[in-house]
This record gives structure tokens, sequence and C-alpha cells, in this order.
């Protein structure tokens, strides 16, 4: 029995990453049903309008996403969207018209989906409208419910219309007719799939785990109507209706429906068509950052003078056909935003068709050779995307400069060299070179517009070239664009995405995907400045103590030591070093270590701390020491201690200013184009925290 | 990881069975007219609607329309989503039923629309081949001739699983510009109204560049080999429908004897008789490909087509030359592929049938419309050919709209649009038209319309002042009617007619 178990692998064994590999795995599991499951052909066709709509949410010409930044480690997010009936059609809107019942407004009313999310999230969500009523909520049973319906419906409709109906062999027609069973257990692994909903890249956990089957054929020779003749058509006729290979291609777009419908809720508000253009509002599920430990990365941050500032990222999904998005982001008064950056992957998909077309022309140049205008039209098509490409990139750099302009403290222009000018013949070099940088997609637009790039089949560019433009298109990034910041308040931050008025990809809804960069940091008036100032004070006054017992500067360089350095009142000179020290401490603010504030705050604090502990620890020395050379050395030692802190004070100032001087933030989600554009070398860190709002992680 | 196109994929995939699952369409319900495209009852048989639709009636508006006409035929295509959804094989059709009008039959039916027809998110690769410098009129040699080129280049496409978007012949034929004479257009020469071209689209998935690229060599090499002209759509960003790119010229001598070599026993007389023959089922990659073999192989040629697909339905229109020894009268017929055969072998073909071929089995459940055979006529004059003597030269006009569901029909917009042009012309003929039913709850449709203008003239320059008068003319015109008409918004209105084809676009609408 375990020999015949290794031979044939069990259903669990079999790894998860097939695109439909969880559906076999419950077709295997799951009992043969004896009956239909029915639907209503109604709920099915809300299903699957409520399923298209949310994939598109072309209903949502506006979204705005407001974050706040709780504490270190999570976010809330407020989201509020614009919906326009309009724009859902005549024949969708009649299935989703609510049945009965009137809306609060007397007239008819539409189940309307809004967004979808993860479903790990399972904290209520309230939507209200402008006025602040509550808008009523599909609940996600019934949600489920119509979604199941939807791909039950979806699955006949595809057997119904497949070539292979016809013929009396095929599994496709066996499931249609004549095997009806088989179709049924489909639909229940469906079914069952939807509602219990599936992990992300974790196997589904069946009973079939726990069980030895006996191998196929042991037991009952393979009789025709037990449950494995059953399974087994269920799945053959799923491979003929989804081919792996060729056909129609339809695998991945089913699988991938099925994934989201799995991995996904749908959030679907009830609206009346009596006001069709509506603003509604929610709380999204709190966000907890996924933290990357970077043990010695945190250390180093936490030990030395780097004036550290707290990076955020955050990324999200923005559906395709949204035309404006905005991010806000809100934090404590006493933190700065220093640098709010969003970078969205707009262009992307058209930058991968471009590059997979450099790539299919540089290894076809020899057979398109053969048909020179063929070559030529293919290379002006790749000519005028690159120059499309350089364009739009341009125009993104040129408010990026802006914005470093008009900071508060403005980064200018000194680091980044003057553009270079190129002939149309450098330009080429440098493309074939797989330069790709702005200056060079830049000059590239200014050339073809200008007619210079006729004839390019017989220029050097048509040939291997290609090979080198597409891995250096790819490695630039040049598909992301670059979003800045414009709210004039120093602790929040406001950007504005807006969809490009030609969309280089128009027929794809894939989401869009944006990632915010935040540095916060401590600005002026901040926390540094006191500490330095108390430093400088704690200095001054062993300093001055110092002095009035020895009498004079010279214990500061001397080895000598004069009469008397310990004090035969030493109360005094103790009330001293241990109140003075005590009354500045208590005047600063040091917040909680869980804040971000608390972060930003954590190696100042312990410089503070540590210029306390220096002159407690010499007002213990001068309440029990009695001999003037180690008193003196002690006040030396102590000294020099406060001057080291001060040292680092001072380290942070510079580290501040480097900061603030800082053109392109040091982050990997940051466009390499960017970085490039300003000549940044320096290499990436990751963030303190991430936010990820992507709905299916 | 999946693939990038993959969400677009699946939402148009859920986009398809959610239109196709609304809760009056299960399936497809279809009317095609076939008729005399000049009879004496009338102009243009475009629907048999009643005299006033109701409008309450979701069904009295197609959400698609297609007309053709060509060499005096005509041949128009409405659908409508359907509830019913029981019916035996995937698609059904009526007998003919006649519609009063003199050799004017209309044929109803019902088909299972295929969901998983996916081209929204494809790439559009547009084809415009010339088959000859002269004007149109095609002898039964050409007839075949045309027919083997249809049957290469959709087997082309169908090797390559991508689907024939549309594909018509003959089309207005592209002259050669000059450099001097790029730009905007302005200088560009008058087109024909319709020449021996054939313009065909199929959809290429975007990430598949390689099946592109192999598929536009092939496309060279067969060029080469029969020595046709062969123009791609221009691909540069920006360039809108309407420019092409010539990737080789029409070579006569080369195509001559191919012609001659391929088809030796072919007669060079041209047909005076043609019937429509429409085949009709779900849309799929290689049906037209299959149905032109069959025919050919028959000895059948091709003397114009329409192909379009309309819900995930196609329709392959073809024009079929009657043979000119075969005096029966043909009557109109619909029914099952496999039983056509026999009788277009009848009525149009020249060699004994042949054993059944393996691509037809992709169509073997679909069905077939006959119309009775009638007499065709060709135009007689053309500007290519120096024909223009006195001026009297049919000259294309396009026509692109948008307008709101439901408001004014397409076949009442093109009779406004007929009826606008007259003034200025004295014939005006839609010799193509195609509207579907788009997001957002418009119809959004393109049309050619051939027109003789009034005036004579045969200075290139006035001819052209003449035209864009003219359309401008007209577009104001039915801009001023249409609110009226329709009880349309007139702020909802988008139409432009233009003598160039590349000057119909509105900015940020795709056509």
């Amino acid at each position: 029995m375990t020999v015949n178990l290794r031979r044939t692998p069990t259903v669990a064994e079999r790894s998860a990453d097939g695109p439909l590999d969880h559906l076999r795995t419950l077709i295997q599991a799951l009992p043969v049903p004896t009956a239909p499951l029915t639907f209503p052909s109604r709920e099915a066709a809300l299903g699957l309008a409520l399923m298209d709509l949310s994939f598109r949410l072309d209903h949502l010409p506006r979204l705005s996403e407001h974050l706040t930044l709780m504490d270190r480690g999570h976010m809330s997010r407020s989201i509020s969207v614009d919906v326009d009936l309009a724009f859902i059609s005549g024949r969708l809107r009649d299935t989703l018209m609510v049945p009965g019942e009137a809306a609060p407004g007397g007239g008819a009313s539409l189940w309307v989906p809004v967004s979808r999310y993860s479903r790990r999230d399972l904290a209520p969500v309230v939507i209200r409208d402008s006025s602040g009523d509550v808008v009523p909520r599909l609940s996600h049973r019934d949600a489920n419910r119509v979604t199941a319906a939807a791909f039950v419906m979806l699955l006949s409709m595809l057997i119904n219309a497949h070539r292979e109906v016809a013929a009396p062999t095929s599994p496709i027609h066996q499931l249609r007719h004549t095997h009806q069973r088989s179709r049924w257990l489909i639909e229940a692994a469906i079914t069952e799939l939807i509602t219990v909903g599936s992990p992300v890249g974790q196997r589904l956990h069946t009973p079939l785990d726990h069980a030895v089957l006996p191998a196929p054929g042991a037991r009952d020779g393979g009789r025709t109507g037990d449950s494995r003749s059953m399974r087994d058509l269920a799945l053959s006729g799923l491979d003929v209706l989804f081919p792996a290979a060729g056909g129609d291609h339809l695998m991945v777009p089913f699988a991938r429906l099925l994934q989201l419908a799995t991995r996904q809720y749908m959030l679907v508000a009830q609206l009346g068509l009596d006001r069709p253009r509506r603003f509604l509002t929610w709380e999204a599920p709190l966000l907890p950052a996924q933290h990357r430990p970077a043990p010695l990365q945190t250390l180093a941050k936490n030990v030395l003078p780097l004036n550290r500032e707290f990076v955020v990222e955050y990324e999200t999904e923005i559906p395709r056909s949204v035309k404006a998005y905005h991010l806000t982001l809100e934090v404590r008064q006493e933190i700065s935003v220093r640098r709010f950056l969003m970078s969205s992957n707009v262009d992307e998909e058209f930058v991968e068709v471009l590059a997979q077309d450099l790539e299919s022309v540089a290894r076809r140049a020899q057979r398109l050779g053969r048909h020179h205008k063929l070559l030529e039209l293919e290379m002006q098509g790749i000519a005028s995307r690159l120059a499309e490409l350089g364009r739009r990139r341009l125009v993104d750099l040129a408010s990026y400069e802006a914005y470093l302009a008009r900071l508060p403290i403005p980064v200018g222009p000194e680091s980044a060299p003057p553009p270079r000018r190129l002939t149309v013949d450098e330009v080429i070099a440098a493309l074939s070179a797989g330069d790709c940088s702005l200056d060079v997609l830049s000059a590239f637009c200014a050339h073809y517009a200008a007619d210079g790039l006729q004839h390019l089949a017989r220029s050097g560019l048509a040939g291997p070239a290609l090979l080198n433009i597409a891995n250096g298109l790819r490695a630039a990034q040049v598909g992301r664009d670059v979003t800045t910041d414009n709210d004039p308040r120093e602790h929040g931050a406001h950007a504005h995405w807006r969809r490009p008025s030609v969309d280089l990809s128009p027929q794809s809804t894939e989401p869009v995907r944006a990632v915010a960069y935040m540095a916060l940091a401590d600005e002026a008036p901040a926390l540094i400045e006191s500490i330095t100032r108390m430093v400088s004070g704690l200095t001054l006054m062993v300093l001055g103590i110092g002095t009035l017992l020895s009498g004079g500067i010279a214990w500061l360089y001397s080895s000598e030591v004069s009469e008397g350095f310990a004090p035969e009142q030493a109360d005094a000179v103790v009330a001293v070093l241990l109140l003075v020290p005590g009354l500045l401490l208590a005047r600063l603010a040091l917040p909680s270590t869980r804040s971000v504030l608390g972060q930003l705050h954590k190696f100042q604090r312990t410089l503070a701390a540590a210029s306390v502990v220096v002159t407690t620890a010499l007002a213990i020395a001068v309440g029990t020491v009695r001999s003037d050379v180690e008193m003196a050395r002690l006040f030396q030692l102590a000294l020099a201690v406060l001057i080291v802190i001060l040292f680092c004070c001072l380290c942070e100032f510079y580290a501040r200013r480097v900061h603030r001087s800082s053109s392109v933030p040091r982050s990997a989600r940051v466009p390499r184009w960017l970085r490039d554009a300003r000549r940044a070398t320096r290499r990436t860190v990751e963030p303190d925290d991430f936010f990820d709002a992507r709905d299916e992680v | 990881m999946t693939s990038p196109a993959s969400s677009t994929k699946s939402s148009e995939l859920a986009r398809i069975a959610a239109e196709a699952a609304g809760t009056s369409s299960a399936s497809v319900q279809f009317t095609l007219i076939h008729g005399p495209m000049n009879g004496h009852d009338g102009p243009l048989p475009l629907t048999v609607e009643s005299a006033d639709p109701d409008k309450e009636d979701p069904d009295a508006w197609p959400t698609d329309f297609c007309h053709f006409s060509v060499a005096g035929l005509s041949v128009s295509t409405s659908t409508w989503p359907s509830a019913i959804s029981t019916f035996s094989g995937r698609v059904q059709i009526g007998p003919p039923e006649h519609t009063g009008r003199r050799d004017t039959y209309a044929y109803s039916g019902h088909a299972v629309p295929n969901p998983g027809f996916i081209h929204q998110s494809t790439r559009k690769v547009e084809v415009l081949i010339t088959l000859g410098n002269q004007h149109w009129s095609p002898t039964y040699r050409e007839a075949l001739m045309q027919a083997l080129v249809i049957e290469k280049l959709t087997g082309l496409a169908a090797e390559r699983d991508a689907p024939v978007l549309h594909l018509h012949t003959p089309v207005a034929p592209f002259p050669q510009t000059h450099v001097s004479e790029r730009g905007d257009g302005s200088n560009e020469r008058l087109r024909d109204a319709i020449g021996p071209c054939l313009r065909f689209a199929i959809g290429v998935d975007p990430t598949m560049s390689d099946a592109r690229l192999d598929f536009e060599t092939e496309l060279a090499a067969l060029a080469e080999e029969y020595g046709i002209g062969l123009k791609l759509d221009d691909q540069r960003l920006n360039r809108a429908r309407g420019e092409w790119f010539t990737i080789r010229g029409f070579d006569r001598e080369r195509y001559r004897q191919a012609r001659g070599k391929l088809f030796p026993e072919a007669s060079v007389v041209i047909p005076r008789r043609a019937m429509i023959a429409s085949v009709v089922g779900p849309s799929r990659a290689g049906t037209t490909a299959a149905a032109v073999a069959a025919l050919r192989a028959r000895g059948i040629g091709v003397l114009a087509a329409s192909i379009s697909s309309m819900r995930k339905t196609t329709f392959i229109n073809l024009v079929l030359p009657v043979a000119a020894e075969s005096s029966g009268k043909f009557p109109q017929w619909s029914g099952g592929w496999l039983e056509a055969l026999p009788r277009l072998v009848d009525c149009a073909g020249h060699r004994p049938s042949l054993p059944d071929e393996s691509g037809e089995g992709l169509i073997a459940d679909w069905k077939v419309a006959l119309s009775p055979a009638m007499r065709c006529s060709y135009p007689q004059s053309s500007q290519q050919t120096g024909a223009t003597a006195t001026g009297r030269v049919p000259y294309p006009i396009w026509l692109w709209w948008q307008l709101p569901y439901r408001t004014v029909g397409t076949p009442a917009l093109l009779t406004e649009v007929q009826a606008a042009l007259q003034p200025h012309t004295r014939r005006c003929e839609v010799a193509y038209a195609q509207s579907r039913l788009c997001r957002g709850d418009v119809v959004r449709g393109r049309a050619k319309l051939i027109v003789m203008l009034s005036q004579e003239h045969r200075d290139h320059a006035a001819v052209q002042r003449l035209l864009t008068d003219a359309a401008e003319a007209a577009q104001e015109r039915i801009r001023e009617r249409l609110p009226a008409l329709g009880h349309v918004d007139a702020g909802r209105v988008r139409l432009r007619l233009s003598p160039r084809e590349r000057w119909l676009m509105y900015a940020g609408a795709s056509a």
C-alpha cells in the first residue's frame, strides 16, 4: 500500500501552483452530489454583474484615501469615493435592481459594488454618504451566494458554447447531458471554494490529507458510476474546457476570476437611483505594518548620531478606470513630513509590451530585414512609443524639480549636472548601449518630433541593440510615474494622481499599483535643539563648578591638581549637580517609545539621559570622594563625556542637514530613472514601516 | 504572480458573462435581410421593423447592427439579446420570410454566444490588401483568386488563434501619398469609393508580439508570392484609423501570372448574377478560413465579403457569383451548413464536390441563409483609372457617430444622413455601416457612404472642396435634426462626416 502511495502522489501532495488546483483538490475531496444545486437565474445574473463592476469599478470617477499614522505599526485609512451611477449601463442596471422594497428615498435602488478587500480583514465596515447616513450593504453571506451562482452560470455558459458539446463521446457533452453528476460536482466544488475561501499561497487542507485511499482500480476495477469515475470525468471536463496550452487561453482568465472571488470580498452598497451621483465614505480595517526585521540596521539607527528619519512606505491599488486619486496623510503636529512622493506603475504594462516588441524584433531582425518596409514600420512604431515615454517622464521630472524647489528648505539643482545635449547619432549610440536614462529618452523624443529619426531600419538600432534597449527600459523603470506632495502644511501631505489623458494601454483593466514614500522627521523646533541646549548647560555647569573649586581654569589642561579641589561642603555641589539636570530634563517633553515620535527621538533621548547620568555620577562622586586628585580626574572625565555628548548633538545637526538636502529618497520603490536623473548613487534602504493595502495579500 | 494581462482578460470574461447573463439575454437573437440594393420599392432594406417601433419594448432597439451593400446586393444584420435559452445546437435559423419588397427576404434566428471569445483586450492589426489597380469589376477568375486570398489571410490568423475582427471587400483603395503631401491630409489624393481591395483586422494579444510579427512576416511573404499590394495600419502612437503604411505595392504582372497559373480554367467574364450567403454561428478563431476553404474547394469564388462579430456571434456574409452556365432560379433558402454546400455547388460551383474536409468540423453545426440569385451591377467609373472624363465619379464619405442607446436607431440615422446629403449629390448609397452598443449605454457606429456629386468637376481641388463642404453642411443639418428626431439631448450627440477617414476621431473616444 505504501508503495502504491509513493508511486501515485495523492492530491494533497500535488503542488498548489496550478491556476485551478484548489478547485481540483475540492473535486477530489467533496462528496459527489446526487441532485443539482440550483441557483435562481436572477442571482446568477446579479453575481456576474457585481463581479464585472467590482473588477472595473468604472463607475467610480474619483477615489480618495486619508491615512493616519496611529502609532508605529498601525495605520488607519478612511476611504471616500464618488459614485456615478450613470456609468452603469441600462442592462446591468436592470440586473442590479434591488427587488421588492424601495430605497429610503422612495425610489428604486441598485446594488453597487464600491470596493474589494481581502478576506483577512473582518472588521465591520460602515459606509456613510455625504449626509452622514449609513448606507445599507449586501451581507457577505449573500455576496458569496450570488458569486457562487455567477460561477455556476459562467461554467454552464462555457459548456453550452463549447464546440464539443454536440459530440456524444466528448467529456463536455457528457457533462452537459449524460453524466450530469460530474458537472454538479464541479459546481459544488466551486460553491464550496467561494463560501469557505482559500488562503493565499497555501494549499487547501482537506480530509484526503488524513486518509490512505486505495489506488485506482485496486478494489472495484474502475466501475462506471462510482465516485472515482465521476471525479475523473469532472477533472477531464475541466481539462477540455480550460486547456493548459493553445486553444482559447480561457484557463488563466477563469482561474484569476475564481482566485479573486475566493480571496476577496466585495463591498456592495445599496444606492437609490434618485441621486445618481453620490459621495460615500467608510473606515477601512486598520492596517498593520509588515515589520521587516533588520536588527543591525535598527541598532545602527538607534546608536549612531544619524538624526534618523522615520520612513513609511504605503502600497495600494487603484482601479484603472479611476480618473483621479487623492492620497492624504496626517501625522501628529510635532512630526514633520519631510518628503512625500507617490509613484504609480500606470505605464508599466505599456513598457513591458514595448520591451517584448523590442525583443521580438531583435530576434527576427534577419527575417524582417527581407521585408524592409515591415521592419521600418516596426521600428517607427517602437520609436514613437519610446519618444512618448521620454516626454512623459520629463514632465514628471519637471514636477519633481518644482517640488524640491518649493520645499520649506529648498533643494536646489546644484547636485544635478546640467542636461546633456545630444545629436541623433549620440542618441542612437547611447540607446544601443542600453542607456535609457531620461536625458537620452528626452533627446530621442526631440529628434523624433523633428523628423530626425526616419529610416530607422537602416540605422544601427535595428538588431541586437534592441535587446539592450529592452533591458535598459526595464532597469530604468520607465513605466512608473511620480506624483509629489502639494500640501502646504508640515504635518500633513497630499498627492493628487490623475489618470493620463491618453492611456497608453487603453484596453487594460489591470489595477494601477501606487506606492507612497513618506519620510517623517523632527524638524525645528526639534527636540535635538533643546537637548543640545541642555547638554551645553550641563557642560558649562560642570566647567563652572570645576573652575570655582580649583580657583582657575588650569585644571582643564594641567596635570597638576590644586589643593582643596574636593570641597569641604559637598552638599551644595551635589544638590546643584542633581537638581539642575533634573529640572532641565523635566522641561523636555519626551514621547512614549511606541509612537513614531518616540522612534525619532530614541537616540536623542539617550543623549539626554546620558548627560544626566554623567552629572548624577559626578554628584555621587562629589559626595563620596575625598581625594583632590581623584576629584579633579572625575571632573575632567565628566567634562570629556559631556563634550562627547555635545559632539554627538552637533553630528545630529549635520546629519539633519544632509537629510534635508537629499534630492531623491533612498528607497527601492522610487523609480530608478528618477534616482539616475539626480545622480543618486547611494544604495537604497528598507523603510521602517511598510503598509500593504493591496487587497490580495 | 499572474501574467500582467490576466486581470484584463478576466475582467473582460466577467463583462461578457455579465452581459450574456442579464435577466433577458441568455442567447442572441438575430435578423438577417437579403435583398437588392435599389429595388423599385424603396432605397434601402435595412430592417423589417414596423412603422412605429414601440419605445417601451427593449427588443425594438437592436444592440448591434451591420449593413453591407455591393454590386447591387445588400445584406443587413441586427442582433438583440434574447431570453430564449433552450434550443437544439448552438445556433438555429428560421425559414425565409418575404418582406413584401421584391427579392427581399428576412431570416431570424438565435445563437448561443461564446463567452470565451475574448478580444476586447487585444491589439488590433488592420491590413489593406490591394488586388488590382483598375476599377472594381471582378471576373469569375478574380472571385476565385479573392476567395483564395481570404482563405490564406484568415488561415494565417487562425494558425495563431487570432480572432478576425472584421473583413470587407471591396473597400476604398488608399492612394500612395508622397512625402510632400504628408501631414494634415489636406493634400491627400481623393480616394475611390470602392476598388479591388480587401481590408481586414485581427486581434492579437499585445503580450504576444512574436505571434504578431510572424503573422506580419508571413503576410508580407504571401503578398510577395502573389504580387498583391499590402498596407498595414500605421502603428505609431497618435496615428488615427485610416492611416496606412505601405509594405508592398501591387505588382500587376506577378498577380496576373499567379492568377492565371492557379485558376487557368476559370472564366474571365464578369458574373451577371450573384447571391448572398450568410453563415452564422458562435464566434471562434478559424471559422472564416474554414468556410471560405470549403467553398473554394468546390470551385466557388467570392465576389464580395463582409465578416463581423456581433455579441460573440460571427456573421460571414459572402456575395457569391452564380455560375454563368446555371440558368436556374435558385430560390431563397435557409438551413444547416452541410446541407447548404450541395446547393451552393449547384448554383455557383465549377468543380464536383470534394470529400469532407477537416476544417469544416469547426462550423458543421453553423447555419446558412441564402438569398435568391439576383442581378448584379458594377460601378462604371473610377477616379483612379482615369475614367473620369465626365467627372461623374463615386466618392466615399465616412461617418462616425455616438448616440445614446434607444434614441435614434442606426437605420433611421442613415436615412437621415442620406437626406442631409441629398442637396449636394445626385446619388448617395450606404456601402457599409456598423454600429454597436458600447459601455455607458451609447451606440457607436461607423459607415461609409458612396456619393456622386451633383456638380461635375474634373479639377482635383474643386472636387475636394465640394466634398468637404457637402460633408460639413450635412453634418450640421443632421446635428440640428437629431434632437427632434429621437428626443436626444443635443449635448450627447457626437457625429462626424468627412471625406477623409482619418479625420473622424473625437478626442478621447475610441472607435
